[in-house]
């Protein structure tokens, strides 16, 4: 009588469609919410989010993070606030997708996007370096560093637009 | 010792020293009072409302005179109605206080809201954020979320540049003050104050050139907040990533304890640096505060220039050659010049480097002479008689104490001493600050002794003349340990004293405590030692030999000059060495022909010379080996302060590629001498030799050196309770060795002075000492070099004008082998017919102490 069951089971199996799909040929549609590898987001303007404070080091579990701060000046500014990352690196080996660097980031500069294909052939490949992070400029807008005028960025911490 | 009294805490009793401010006192038991305005080094001034507690007293029966009870037999408490400012409370019998009541609490919640509501979100970025007393304080009692409007925040201006070490933020100012008063009250520099009034009150300086003062760095350190930063450091990482490493400020002999906050940087090659300086503490030594070279004269250590390739001399080329056939050549030459070899230790050497220097020389030969550089202070014997006590504390010294400085101008030679002995006279010590000229101890001094330079000898033995006259000679220690005090006696009698020396030996006459700090300004090395033998006679006569507090002092030039002298260097080698021309020098970390214009002729003469040094100095360009050693900050090791306390540095800084530690480099060329024994692998098996060798080192083994005790006030906790991390000693706090004056079985030898004062007709060299120079482990600190003036003399007005010179001319000054141009400074500083010289401003070397010369106005 067990051995008729599992037989049922078996053929049910048979009859029904493949589950796993040919890769890289087919792709499934991603989550809205999915998380891949980090892009370092820019303002409208071009300038660059990322204001160096290395929070997302901190909160990392992996310590995938390499941040390394400089000051802004006038005549060369990369992000709105007071500093910027002067060095900003992942390994992609160690990081574990988990997100928390994004919810550390007090101005959204981070956010894991739908990139999943990340492999390397050399471990050094893997540390993905700031301008590989960086998201292109929006067409037509000056890239950083940049000049501006004096008076213009006074705050250490730029005033985000609706951070809902 | 204070008396111990009980205070209620809490309702639990404790036992605290009377007078001790109340919030030290409930921090010395664990019992936190939060604060904001006050610091334990700094006087109270109630002006932030953190510290809000109840305060009471208790009951007590007029008619009994013993406290009340109540029906339960608990002492009745009269509160008062309002709340009090802890910080403001001196600790007396009967007080109670509570801190864990509801009002407390409420306080508390209220202070930090109505702070914070001008305060800026600006922790992501903030320097300080991660070791902040606000953000630690907020997170403990304040409010979760604000009740104000964000865009209603003050917005003030974010980047104001207070001098050019230091950077406000003036959003971030609580408004504690601290700054200000560690400026006016510590430091006696009225350089910053509080500007408008109210919601608008700001920090501003009011000194020209802005924040003017060698100890800025010190008020980024106790600012609550990150409104205080440096230019060095600003931005360079996050607190939390720091790595703290204990070291030993390289650059004067104060030997301030200070901890390198280092992490790996890709602008070093992904190698751990050092980001910035701290002071560590250390209440014997710097207390916790450093000057501004210490803080910022690090950048020596990774600078572009230093040397990392072992190199010899062909034809007239530098050719990189391995550091074997380094040790061998040189080696082969020491055994090919046997006793015709010299050998210069510098002051900036460890005891670990000189040790290894001297093993090798006396593997050369037992003849062949150690000399150090600078050969301008000697004195190791009086130092050794009197030198100050062990366990001395100058921030004990107080109202019942006397402090004399002679030939020295402690405010640019030893800083942080300066500092305490200036402490030391607002406390009520008698200070005289004796000198050729004026210095900036004369305004905190009881007595500002001016002498005409060559007299200094004479000036202090009239010290023990009155000292004799008026009876106030320590019969029964002499009697007891003086030794040649007959002779010594007769010498006394009969000298002519002038009044000035009479009062200033007046005024320190009688004190319970009595330090002498001897200096080298003015006087040749000859004159030095009976400079040094004249203090240590005052002080044998007087008794202030062989106890805490009292005895000698002398301000060497360099870190480790104390530490050169125990292993058996000495100048009068030196001189020696100069006089025979050796065929063969070994000089280490020594700069001596930028110093000295003999020295360059000498070493081209010289068939030989090996050179340990970081960068390429004149003195390197005579060589022909040079061998690349390492900075303080990449390697291990130990210095001698000038108060003998030996203390050890740790790595902080990953070895430039190519560089040895000085010791493995002579350890090295030994082992490849005859007779030569294997190389130690660490600092502390050298450490360990020193303490077999050396009898007065006999305790300083590396685990002796790195022990710690707690320390009092309690800064720099992992609590943040005063803002900072940096200040925990965790590294040692050092262990000085005793003097013959602390063990009873040596007598000390006073003996007659020779006080001849060289003739000197026209104008006379003095050369003098300036913190902020170009030697070469300073010059490459470039934040520094608005503060390096460019070389120059100063003239007497009178000298001046019948020179025809005036202020700002451009002057040739010639003395018998020197040539040097400088700019002139007619002034009333140098005294009539002497030339104040500042030592390692140029290039070229200046001319020697008391030497005649001629200035001429350079045409064109
Ligand atoms: S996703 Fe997680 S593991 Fe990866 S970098 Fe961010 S914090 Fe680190
Ligand atoms: S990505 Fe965000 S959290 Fe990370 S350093 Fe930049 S601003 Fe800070
Ligand atoms: S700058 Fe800092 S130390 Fe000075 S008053 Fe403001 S908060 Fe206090
Ligand atoms: S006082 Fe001397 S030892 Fe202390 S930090 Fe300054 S230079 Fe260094
Ligand atoms: S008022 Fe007491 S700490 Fe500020």
């Amino acid at each position: 009588m067990n051995l008729v069951r599992g037989f049922v089971t078996t053929f049910k199996h048979v009859l029904e469609g493949p589950v796993t799909i040919q890769y890289p040929e087919q792709e499934r549609p991603l989550r809205e919410r999915f998380k891949g590898r980090h892009a370092l987001k820019r303002y409208d303007n071009g300038l660059e989010k990322c204001i160096g404070c290395a929070l997302c080091a901190a909160a990392c579990p992996a310590d995938a993070i390499w941040v390394e701060a400089a000051e802004n000046t006038d005549e060369e500014r990369y992000s709105p606030g007071e500093r910027y990352a002067k060095t900003y690196e992942i390994n992609m080996l160690r990081c574990i997708f988990c997100g928390y660097c994004e919810d550390a980031c007090p101005t959204e500069a981070i956010v894991l996007e739908h990139e999943y294909r990340l492999s390397f052939s050399d471990r050094r490949d893997a540390i993905y370096v700031k301008a590989m992070l960086l998201d292109p400029l929006p067409p037509g807008v000056e890239g950083t560093p940049r000049r501006t005028e004096p008076g213009q960025f006074t705050r250490s911490i730029p005033v985000m637009e609706n951070p809902k | 010792m204070t008396e111990t009294i009980t205070i209620i805490i809490d309702g639990q009793d404790y036992q605290v020293p009377r007078g001790m401010n109340l919030v030290d006192a409930a921090k010395m038991h664990g019992v936190d009072i939060p604060v904001f305005c006050h610091h334990p080094k700094l006087e109270p001034v109630g002006m932030c409302r953190m510290c809000l507690v109840e305060l009471g007293s208790l009951a007590v029966n007029r008619e009994t005179g013993q406290p009340e009870r109540d029906e339960n037999g608990q002492p009745v408490v009269r509160w008062f109605p309002k709340l009090q400012t802890a910080c403001t409370q001196e600790a007396s019998p009967g007080m109670a206080v509570r801190t864990d009541s509801a009002a407390v609490a409420q306080a508390r919640y209220n202070v930090l809201e109505f702070l914070l509501t001008s305060h800026p979100l600006d922790c992501p970025i903030c320097d300080k954020g991660g070791e902040c007393p606000l953000q630690e304080l907020t997170m403990a009692y304040g409010p979760g979320q604000s009740r104000f409007i964000y865009d209603d925040k003050m917005h003030l201006a974010k980047q104001i540049p207070l001098g050019d070490l230091i950077c406000l933020d003036r959003e971030r100012c609580i408004q504690c003050a601290r700054c200000i008063r560690f400026c006016d009250e510590i430091v006696g520099d009225e350089v910053l104050a509080f500007h408008e009034r109210g919601r608008r009150l700001q920090i501003i300086t009011i000194s020209d050139p802005p924040f003017d003062t060698k100890f800025s760095g010190n008020t980024t350190d106790i600012c609550p907040v990150g409104a205080l930063t440096t230019v060095d450091f600003r931005f360079g990482a996050r607190p939390w990533e720091l790595d703290e490493v204990a070291s030993i400020c390289p650059h004067c002999p104060v030997g301030c304890n200070i901890s390198a906050s280092t992490r790996l940087d890709r602008d070093f090659g992904g190698r751990k640096m050092i980001k910035r300086i701290m002071p560590r503490q250390n209440e014997a030594v710097n207390e916790i505060w450093i000057c501004d070279k210490g803080r910022f004269g690090h950048h020596h250590s990774r600078s572009e220039e230093r040397l990392t390739q072992p190199m010899i001399r062909r034809d007239e080329e530098w050719v990189p050659i391995t550091w074997e056939t380094a040790y061998r050549e040189i080696a082969a030459q020491l055994a090919r010049h046997g006793r015709e070899s010299g050998f210069l230790a510098g002051a900036s050497l460890s005891n670990e480097d000189l040790w290894e220097l001297r093993k090798l020389a006396r593997l050369t030969h037992a003849d062949c002479s150690l000399g150090v550089w600078p050969a301008t202070m000697g004195g190791i014997e009086q130092v050794t008689q009197v030198g100050v006590g062990v366990g001395t504390r100058l921030q004990d010294l107080g109202p019942d104490s006397a402090i004399l400085v002679i030939a020295s101008d402690l405010d640019e030679e030893a800083p942080i001493w300066w500092l305490q002995v200036k402490q030391a006279a607002d406390r009520g010590a008698k200070v005289v600050a004796a000198n050729g000229r004026a210095t900036k101890l004369d305004q905190y001094a009881t007595v500002a002794l001016r002498y005409p330079y060559g007299e200094a000898v004479a000036a202090l033995n009239s010290f023990a003349v009155i000292a004799r006259r008026s009876n106030a000679i320590d019969e029964a220690f002499v009697a007891a340990r003086a030794e040649g005090f007959a002779e010594f006696d007769a010498s006394l009698k009969g000298a002519r004293v002038p009044k000035p020396y009479a009062e200033a030996a007046q005024a320190l006459l009688g004190a319970k405590d009595l330090v002498v700090f001897v200096g080298g300004e003015g006087v040749t090395l000859a004159q030095h030692g009976e400079l040094m033998q004249a203090a240590a006679n005052l002080l044998i006569l007087t008794g202030h030999a062989g106890r805490a507090n009292n005895g000698l002092i002398p301000v060497w030039p360099g870190a480790n000059m104390q530490g050169a002298l125990d292993m058996g260097f000495g100048p009068q080698a030196t001189h020696d060495l100069i006089a025979q021309r050796p065929a063969m020098w070994i000089i280490a970390e020594a700069d001596p022909v930028a110093e000295d214009a003999r020295m360059a002729e000498v070493l081209v003469g010289a068939e030989f010379v090996a050179l340990a040094t970081q960068f390429m100095t004149p003195t390197a360009e005579k060589a022909h080996v040079l061998l690349p050693v390492q900075s303080f900050a990449e390697r291990e090791g130990t210095f001698t302060n000038g108060l003998r306390r030996v203390q050890r540095f740790y790595m902080a800084q990953t070895p430039l590629e190519g560089t040895l530690p000085a010791w493995k480099v002579f350890a090295h060329i030994s082992s490849s001498m005859p007779g030569g024994a294997k190389p130690r692998i660490a600092p502390g098996l050298v450490m360990r030799d020193i303490t077999q060798h050396v009898l007065r080192y006999a305790e300083m083994s590396y685990p002796n050196l790195a022990h710690v005790e707690p320390q009092f006030p309690l800064v720099g906790g992992e609590d943040m309770y005063y803002g900072g991390t940096a200040y925990s000693n965790h590294g040692g706090l050092g262990v000085q060795w005793a003097t013959n004056a602390e063990k009873e079985k040596y007598s000390l030898a006073v003996r007659p002075v020779d006080v001849a004062r060289p003739r000197l007709d026209g104008l006379a060299v003095v050369p003098v000492r300036l913190l902020y120079d170009r030697e070469p482990l300073f010059a490459p600190s470039s934040i520094m070099h608005q503060r390096v003036p460019a070389p120059y003399v100063e003239l007497n007005v009178r000298d001046a004008e019948a020179l025809g010179i005036a202020e700002g001319d451009a002057v040739m000054l010639t003395a018998d082998d020197v040539q040097m141009a400088a700019e002139a400074r007619v002034n009333s500083h140098a005294p009539a017919g002497t030339v104040l010289v500042p030592q390692r401003l140029g290039a070229t070397p200046i001319p020697a102490t008391l030497v005649e010369c001629v200035v001429q106005k350079m045409e064109g």
